[in-house]
């Protein structure tokens, strides 16, 4: 562990001093990272301001819902970007040493790809939103609530890896994988944006089952905020997301490890 | 004028290699616009019109934001890409004119776009949600018309942005918030209808409302002559005043990257 | 198998699927639909054995296979079929405690940080191959004077000519002290000085460290200064295996007379030789035999009875004419 750990900061220093070689577009990157998350929120905001509430959520608890995706991908991109990225990075060649050092694969991608701008753009918009929704939605920190935010939190970044680990396998047998990216990943996280109730069931099903988004953001929130609308869900599923995130990061994992020895390098 | 066609010939047709990503993109741009429905079918819960704007009319208003989204396609990062590789020196030398090369490959992929991704999603989409059908042919024809004034002007602004590249270590940070301000400006997040009047009246003074918006009236027919004339008046001095500003860059950009010795 | 192999391959396959492209408009839509498929063998039973110490040039065109010979040795891919076993491991089976005792350079693709110095990628990797902070502190010392990068070792690498970086990538790929090291075309794009530092320093290694290598290229140069076994490959057969001596002497008695002629007309009708017409010119001709069947003299003499010379000159054929006839298939060695 001690020594997973030094490894990690090796890469972490390394990485940081190559992203403020450039300080000031060091800075420019994560004021852009910020911005463009903050559109959706200013979306979120012009259309409430006219409407009031979405099937009875006001814009306070909305963007509670909403920074649960923000916290979560933040640190997420702090493990996880060579997985998002992982076409690239067998399109470059850069997987190919990876393959020749002697560390697991994976735990070198997880330690190694740590896109820390993206990261704090992200995680500040996260926390922001949080501190300022938390308190008026009126939730109530105690050692119980926060444990189970904190292992939510967890829970949801699995998940999350456990998707892009599910695409980077799929990476070895088809290399190009943007399309699955954006609709499997980014188009989910779109509509977790709102809550699970207000689309049809089919697409509630996608973000149950399939790329269970909602448990990200939407059951983890009702957890704190019980919305008359949970009534139509088992109320179980509020209690869940951290034993999700688990079990779908190891069945992303055995598909790994099943899919890696089918990598066919570049240049051919 | 032919070659510079060719050029966007070349980029429509190698763009059909890729046919897993070519399926998945317009179930991709189908599930955007499933988003967008969904949400906007919650808000409106059931009432036909508000402040007299109907649900037709807003979805309607999404799916050709959608589709102008997918025809304005731009390579923002190609100069800075060619510029850091060294190569814009080699492609100066060749006996085109840069700047409308990279113009029309851009046009191409964005034809390519139209055809194969959003038309497709466009007839999906018509089968679950209702869509108000355009008000006439007029209408219709000046409506493309203005998607390729409009084009135009975005292309600009975007081509201005890259060639801050001469100069700036990267763009993308640049890139990325006028794409922000545009979005936010041109009314891709909310419909312009449900915009704050006091925000309104500012956007009026700007490019942008009159690139995702204007299409969208003159496809619902809710602009009389006078509003077209001014729309189109407006996009054309755009153009103008961009173009120079974009000459401007452009040739300092060079000076300073021949002077340097690139 | 023979305990004294450091490397053992025998009937080594691999396949690769490739997309046809078809043409033009229809041919873009077909190519949407209906995709086609052609199957290539990258490597087509290729069998081959090293000594431990031994040093192994592997020399063929680009799409020849080598590079996916090495890939398949250093673990980054598995064979379709056959036999591997370096160093007593199976590459892609036992990936990560065999990799511990390789060094790999890719000459087109760079281990350090762009945008880093050497030495901040250097501490990065003593972490990841867990090196003793003694043997680190030894080898980069003796590294760094070896290889000339004292000068630059701090500067970020993006400020580094190409032949500099090669040289602190093939350092980084020593760091760990490998058994054995693969060299992937690493003198690809930089210039003769640049090439000759890192040609006699991996030939210095080769003997004083007793590292097994194997270095590919398609310069000839480079096996010439460096190798003695070679082996060559084309459209994924391996052509020959041996010693470079023999390649030599597979075209030591062939001789190539270049002569210019005073006075046209130029009638050659010379038993036993080819003539050609040389660059356009009709007063030169180049005139090619082999000693086994005619001497250098008598061919002199012939020339000289019927014609009067203004220039001639007696050539070797260079090591890469040799190469290029084993390609194309006309010679065979062996």
């Amino acid at each position: 562990m001690r020594d997973i750990l030094s490894l990690f900061f090796a890469y972490a220093k390394s990485g940081l001093k190559s992203r403020f070689q450039y300080k000031v577009d060091a800075i420019v990157v994560i004021f852009a990272v910020f911005l463009r998350e903050a559109g959706g929120i200013i979306a979120m905001y012009l259309a409430l301001q006219k409407f009031g509430t979405v099937n009875g959520w006001s814009i306070d608890e909305l963007l509670f819902l909403f920074s649960l995706i923000f916290i979560t991908y933040g640190i997420f991109i702090v493990f996880f970007m060579a997985l998002r990225d992982f076409p690239d990075w067998i399109k470059h060649g850069d997987f190919d040493r990876v393959m020749v050092r002697p560390r697991g694969v994976l735990t070198q991608l997880v330690l190694c790809g740590a896109d820390w701008l993206a990261a704090f753009g992200h995680g500040t918009l996260g926390l922001l939103l949080l501190l300022v929704s938390a308190n008026r939605v009126g939730i109530e920190w105690d050692v119980k609530t926060v444990l189970y935010y904190v292992m939510c939190v967890a829970g949801g970044v699995l998940i999350q890896g456990a998707v892009f680990l599910t695409f980077s396998a799929i990476t070895f047998y088809v290399l190009e994988t943007g399309s699955l990216k954006e609709i499997f990943y980014w188009n989910m996280r779109k509509f977790a944006i709102y809550p699970l109730s207000i689309y049809n069931k089919f697409i509630q099903a996608i973000l149950l089952i399939v790329v269970p988004f909602a448990f990200v953001n939407y059951f983890p929130a009702q957890f704190f905020l019980r919305k008359p609308d949970m009534a139509q869900y088992p109320g179980w599923l509020m209690y869940i997301t951290p034993a999700v995130g688990v079990a779908m990061y190891l069945l992303a994992y055995a598909f790994w490890r099943f899919s890696l020895r089918f990598y066919k390098s570049t240049g051919n | 004028m032919s070659r510079y066609i060719q050029f966007a010939v070349i980029r429509f047709k190698s763009k059909t290699a890729y046919r897993f990503d070519y399926f998945l993109g317009i179930l991709n741009t189908l599930l955007s616009f499933v988003v967008y429905y969904s949400i906007y079918k919650a808000l409106y819960s059931g009432q036909s019109y508000i402040d007299g704007v109907s649900f037709s009319m807003v979805t309607t208003s999404f799916l050709i934001s959608l589709g102008l989204g997918s025809a304005f396609h731009k390579n923002e990062m190609f100069l800075q890409d060619k510029i850091k590789q060294g190569t814009i020196a080699n492609e100066l030398l060749k006996p085109v004119n840069f700047k409308l090369r990279m113009l029309f490959e851009d046009a191409g992929e964005g034809a390519f776009n139209v055809v194969f991704n959003f038309l497709p999603t466009a007839v999906i989409a018509a089968l679950f949600a209702h869509l108000s059908t355009p008000s006439g042919a007029l209408d219709l024809i000046l409506c493309i018309a203005s998607v390729m004034l409009g084009y135009i002007v975005l292309w600009q602004i975007s081509f201005i942005v890259q060639s801050l590249s001469f100069w700036l270590f990267s763009v993308w940070g640049l890139v990325t918030i006028k794409n922000v301000l545009i979005n936010i400006f041109a009314g891709a997040y909310i419909p312009m209808w449900f915009m704050p009047e006091r925000i309104r009246s500012i956007l009026h003074f700007t490019p942008f409302d009159s690139i995702y918006f204007m299409p969208v009236q003159l496809y619902l027919g809710q602009l009389n002559e006078m509003q077209v004339a001014l729309g189109f008046a407006k996009q054309l001095v755009w153009i103008a005043v961009l173009y120079v500003i974009g000459e401007v860059c452009w040739r300092c950009g060079i000076k300073r990257l021949v002077v340097q010795g690139g | 198998m023979s305990s004294e192999n450091m490397i053992e391959v025998s009937g080594l396959c691999k396949t690769f699927k490739i997309q046809k492209r078809a043409q033009g408009f229809i041919g873009a839509l077909k190519n949407v639909f209906y995709p086609e498929h052609e199957l290539k063998k990258a490597v087509n039973d290729v069998s081959f054995s090293i000594k431990e110490g031994e040093m192994v040039g592997f020399i063929g065109p680009n799409g020849a296979g080598k590079s996916t010979t090495v890939k398949m040795l250093s673990g980054i891919l598995c064979p379709d079929s056959g036999q591997i076993t370096v160093a007593g491991y199976t590459p892609h089976k036992q990936r990560k405690e065999y990799v511990a005792n390789i060094g790999v350079v890719f000459g087109q693709k760079s281990q350090l940080s762009w945008d880093l110095s050497p030495l901040d990628s250097y501490e990065v990797i003593k972490h990841i191959y867990r090196i003793p902070d003694k043997l680190y502190k030894e080898n980069l010392e003796r590294y760094t004077e070896l290889l000339g990068l004292g000068g630059f070792i701090s500067q970020p690498v993006r400020q580094l000519s190409l032949g500099q970086r090669m040289r602190a990538d093939i350092a980084a790929a020593l760091l760990h002290s490998p058994k054995i090291v693969f060299f992937d075309e690493p003198t690809i794009g930089i210039d003769v000085v640049g090439k000759d530092k890192i040609r006699s320093f991996i030939k210095t290694l080769n003997k004083t460290d007793n590292i097994t290598m194997i270095f590919t290229t398609h310069d000839m140069q480079d096996i010439e200064q460096t190798c003695e076994r070679l082996i060559i490959i084309d459209d994924g057969k391996k052509l020959y295996d041996g010693s470079l001596d023999n390649v030599r002497k597979g075209y030591v008695s062939t001789r190539i007379i270049e002569a210019e002629f005073e006075r046209l007309p130029v009638l050659l009708n010379i038993p036993k030789t080819e003539v050609a017409e040389a660059g356009g010119d009709p007063h030169k001709r180049i005139v090619t035999f082999n000693t086994d069947e005619i001497a250098t003299g008598e061919v002199m003499a012939a020339l000289m009875d019927t014609h009067n010379i203004k220039d001639i000159s007696i050539k070797e054929p260079g090591i890469d004419a040799v190469i290029r006839d084993i390609y194309l298939g006309k010679i065979v060695i062996g």
